[in-house]
């Protein structure tokens, strides 16, 4: 189909989100794309879901340390909402997630000069002492997520003195 | 702004990640609800090198009225902020008539309820409510329906009676602690005010601020402290600074 005329197509903003997992959590663009627009619906229902649109454009996720960011595509005049949509979105699959709109552009490519290419770093695995047991964890940068009989443990270098 | 969380062993992360994802989520101060981790941790080590101002508090969870004043009587000298988590209707009403108590935390989990009683108690005694705003983030179908309707009461009460609050995402490890503007959002999402949703994010600050100048040896009572005379720091600090923060928290009583 032709393309609309300038004035009538949309107005977009791009929301640089950060994400944020336990390690050897494996999560794909589906996955957060499905996470998103459920949270989205649920929140907003599906007038507001449909308006905030929410699609994910570029994604990328480190399963090893359960670290990924996302370019978010919005409706301009919804980006409050839509970062309320993102806020909700709690767990993919049943893996609790941390997220966070770390910015707003009005372009992609603004949008990924400015808030993506913050990975940890390399991450390294080795045994550390918490609570009097050596437990094996994920080390990267000054986070350290640690296995416990319990589950997982978020713990950073101070910690392991 | 603040937040107030459950660390290890009660939460899933320890003082130091709480402190350290706060910090870059925007936070400027972070109140611990665990007893054991605020007992265990040294907030201005790690305050310092998160950059962000650690709190220590305690979060009473108990069965019945009479065993939580027990608790509330032991830990009141030893924690800053003093929390107890409501959840039935004879906690609630415990909490809201008792001025050492700063905040009552989950007012309708459970079964628990608040009504303009209640409301006008924590309003005279100074005990702030806290919206919760845990079960909006993290739960999905009835429960989070049941959640956003007891927010909206209580928000409604509250409201009418000016009474003093706190907001909290009550996150219980790092991944589940929001920054402010992402709880700003859904607090609009769902029918708060903006600026509601700071002022109770604040809120934390003005009661740990008012806390630590009462737990501090200087002071006596209300507009009465220990110093020299004409000291400037003296005259500076009560008659004005207590005005503002009784005010702030709808509260004139010592505790």
């Amino acid at each position: 189909m032709k393309h609309l005329p300038k004035h009538l197509r949309p107005r977009w903003r791009y929301l640089g989100v950060g994400l944020e997992t336990w390690p050897t959590t494996s999560i794909g663009r589906r996955d957060f794309q499905r996470a998103l627009w459920y949270a989205a619906g649920n929140l907003l229902g599906d007038p507001g879901s449909a308006d905030a649109k929410l699609s994910v454009l570029s994604f990328t996720f480190d399963d090893a340390v359960g670290e990924g960011e996302a370019v978010v595509q919005v409706r301009r005049a919804h980006v409050e909402p839509a970062r309320a949509a993102v806020a909700c979105v709690s767990a993919i699959d049943d893996d609790p997630v941390g997220i966070r709109v770390r910015g707003v552009s009005g372009t992609v490519r603004a949008c990924e000069e400015r808030y993506m290419g913050r990975a940890g770093g390399p991450s390294r695995q080795r045994d550390v002492a918490l609570d009097g047991a050596d437990r094996p964890a994920v080390i990267r940068g000054d986070a350290v997520d640690v296995s416990a009989e319990s589950g997982h443990v978020g713990a950073t270098r101070l910690d392991l003195e | 702004m603040y937040e107030a969380v459950q660390a290890y062993p009660a939460g899933d992360s320890t003082v130091a990640r709480l402190a350290s994802t706060a910090a870059r989520l925007g936070y400027s101060g972070l109140v611990i609800r665990t007893r054991s981790a605020s007992r265990a941790m040294e907030p201005t080590a790690i305050g310092d090198e998160y950059g962000i101002d650690v709190v220590t508090g305690v979060e009473i969870d108990a069965d019945d009225p009479s065993a939580a004043s027990g608790s509330v009587g032991n830990f009141r000298p030893d924690f800053t902020v003093l929390t107890l988590r409501g959840g039935s209707n004879a906690l609630n009403r415990f909490a809201v008539e008792s001025d050492r108590i700063d905040v009552l935390s989950k007012p309708m989990a459970g079964r628990g309820d608040v009504n303009h009683v209640l409301v006008k108690a924590a309003a005279d005694h100074g005990v702030a409510l806290e919206f919760d705003l845990g079960p909006v983030l993290r739960a999905t179908g009835g429960r989070r329906v049941q959640a956003l309707s007891d927010l909206r009461k209580l928000r409604e009460i509250v409201d009418h009676y000016d009474a003093p609050y706190v907001v909290s995402a009550t996150a219980a490890s790092h991944l589940e602690l929001r920054a402010p503007r992402e709880l700003r959002a859904v607090g609009e999402a769902i029918g708060f005010d903006a600026d509601a949703i700071d002022d109770g994010l604040r809120a934390w600050k003005r009661i740990a601020e008012r806390n630590r100048h009462r737990l501090s040896e200087s002071f006596v009572e209300p507009g009465v402290r220990r110093g020299r005379y004409g000291d400037d720091a003296g005259r500076e600090g009560d008659g004005r600074e207590g005005d503002g923060r009784e005010g702030d928290t709808g509260s004139g009583v010592d505790r």
